[in-house]
């Protein structure tokens, strides 16, 4: 069993298609909704936390997409651009559970497991250089 | 043995100047002692990376056919003063755009130009006899520009306050974000490595200091403004609160935009990183002992940014070395501390004033005249009627 944060994206106009209901039906997969949202485009963003066995998900996920669901596996929904980064800290202030940290020569480390997804540090950085991902 | 600016160049000139950074200075005087250590290092160099709010850039545009006197001036939609002669202009880091807001300012277009990237340049006038144009819309690039030269009133200060916030919501700084109740110290400095904490008294930083600038040589060109010489000291001359600042110019042409970055920080405002490096020259046993401070010797305030009037109160005074472990103490409770400016760049830039030293690139400048130590800062008063 291992467990996966996925980020689907569904195009316009499938909102209507029961194709997450399919997904866990058919590869037999847990799962836990942690953001769901459906934009002013009638674009859908589901952020699933899955638990399944391997196979299973890499199987969904390619039943995902041929249903035009685009699905990328991701650690955090924040990714900070290293080269637009100048490692100032300014992010860490913000940071309550230390997943941006400074290491001890003061370089920038991003722990992306440990991440909230409060997304006070996309705010908080001065280089706009951390992007949240929905 | 005293050494004068003339020999330490003399002996850059030779390949044979012993020049270390202010952090690798530390180890070398904790192993030889202050003499030795005097005697055998020639240039410290010292660096820091921060936001500056106080930088902008002069820029002349050179003359159209028929030429417009420029009036309302705008740069990728930031504005520039029109206040200069026809094609001069002064353009201020902090301004923000008019799409963009603060995500895009001065700064920005400062990073934009020395990056090497073309600007959208549109400006008006009245038209005058000798200056016919009223509207100019076009696109210029830093070759384009006859001088584009950096002048910063106010960068590198002198041992800069840490920030917290003792209020009930969280507030929005130029020291970043900071959470309510306590929950977050900011600070903004490079501590040892910081130049004007390894020359406390400017005996060796003064008017015509060759400077590592932005990635150019530059100058420091006047004592930067709110400069404050006469604050408190300790018993080795190192202020204890805000000191001395410097106005600082460079040649934006020869520049690296990897050492001027625009920044944005939220509800607040544009600012610019700006990367400075002030090489120290080992004159005596005086400028060892100076350079060889550590963090743990040097001390800041941390001041309650909540608090919105000019006497903002002291939470706690802490040492540099406090600050960098990543926590402090107030009051039994531990709380984070996380910096504003870069080390690593500050490290980088030290590094390579360093390896300019050692190539023969760069010769030091002795200044050509000190600045005042007795300066304060005055307030500003609000009066019903002239004086």
């Amino acid at each position: 069993m291992v467990v996966k944060k996925l980020l689907l994206s569904f195009p316009q106009g499938s909102a209507g298609e029961p194709v997450a209901m399919e997904l866990i039906k058919t590869y037999n997969l847990d799962f836990n909704i942690l953001k769901a949202f459906i934009d002013d485009n009638i674009k859908g963003t589901l952020l699933l936390e899955v638990r399944g066995e391997n196979e299973n998900i890499d199987n969904g996920m390619t039943f995902l997409r041929e249903h035009q669901v685009g699905v990328r596996e991701i650690e955090s929904v924040i990714e900070v651009n290293h080269d637009e980064c100048v490692d100032c800290g300014a992010c860490t202030a913000v940071c309550a559970v230390d997943a941006l940290e400074m290491d001890s020569d003061f370089n920038l480390i991003h722990h992306e497991d440990k991440c909230l997804e409060c997304m006070q540090c996309v705010q908080a950085c001065p280089m706009r250089a951390i992007r949240a991902l929905i | 043995m005293a050494k004068s600016y003339a020999q330490i160049n003399e002996k850059i000139k030779n390949g044979d100047a012993v020049v270390v950074t202010a952090e690798e200075v530390i180890e070398i005087v904790a192993k030889r002692g202050i003499k030795e250590a005097a005697e055998y290092v020639d240039v410290v160099t010292t660096a820091t990376f921060g936001p500056m709010c106080s930088s902008g850039a002069f820029l002349n545009f050179g003359h159209s056919d028929p030429p417009i006197r420029m009036s309302q001036i705008m740069l990728n939609n930031v504005e520039a003063y029109g206040g200069l002669a026809a094609v001069d202009t002064y353009l201020g880091a902090t301004q923000p755009s008019t799409d963009q807001g603060i995500d895009y300012g001065g700064a920005h277009v400062i990073e934009d130009l020395i990056a090497g990237k073309s600007v959208h340049l549109v400006a008006k006038s009245q038209g005058t006899d000798c200056y016919p144009r009223t509207e100019i819309d076009t696109w210029v690039d830093i070759n384009d520009l006859n001088e584009a030269y950096l002048y910063n009133p106010r960068n590198v200060y002198q041992n800069y306050n840490a920030a917290i916030n003792t209020s009930a919501k969280r507030i929005f700084t130029y020291m970043g974000i900071l959470k309510p109740n306590m929950g977050n110290v900011t600070y903004s400095t490079s501590g040892q490595l910081s130049p004007l904490l390894n020359d406390p008294l400017l005996r060796t930083i003064g008017m015509g200091t060759r400077i590592f600038f932005g990635g150019a040589q530059g100058y420091v060109s006047w004592m930067g403004t709110q400069f404050n010489t006469a604050c408190s000291r300790d018993e080795n001359g190192f202020p204890l609160t805000p000191g001395a600042t410097l106005a600082l110019i460079g040649n934006m042409k020869e520049m690296d935009s990897r050492y001027i970055r625009g920044a944005a920080y939220e509800k607040y405002g544009t600012s610019m990183f700006v990367g400075v490096g002030i090489p120290i020259p080992i004159l005596d046993e005086e400028m060892m002992k100076f350079v060889s401070v550590t963090n743990k010797d040097l001390t800041t305030n941390i001041i309650d940014y909540s608090v919105q009037g000019k006497s903002r109160p002291t939470i706690k005074n802490v040492s540099y070395e406090e600050l960098r472990s990543g926590s402090v103490d107030i009051s039994g409770k531990k709380i984070k501390t996380s910096p504003m400016s870069s080390l690593k760049m500050a490290r980088e830039i030290a590094g390579e004033l360093k390896n300019w030293i050692q190539k023969q690139q760069f010769y030091l400048q002795e200044p050509v005249t000190q600045f005042p130590m007795a300066n304060t800062v005055n307030g500003l008063e609000i009066r019903k009627a002239e004086k």
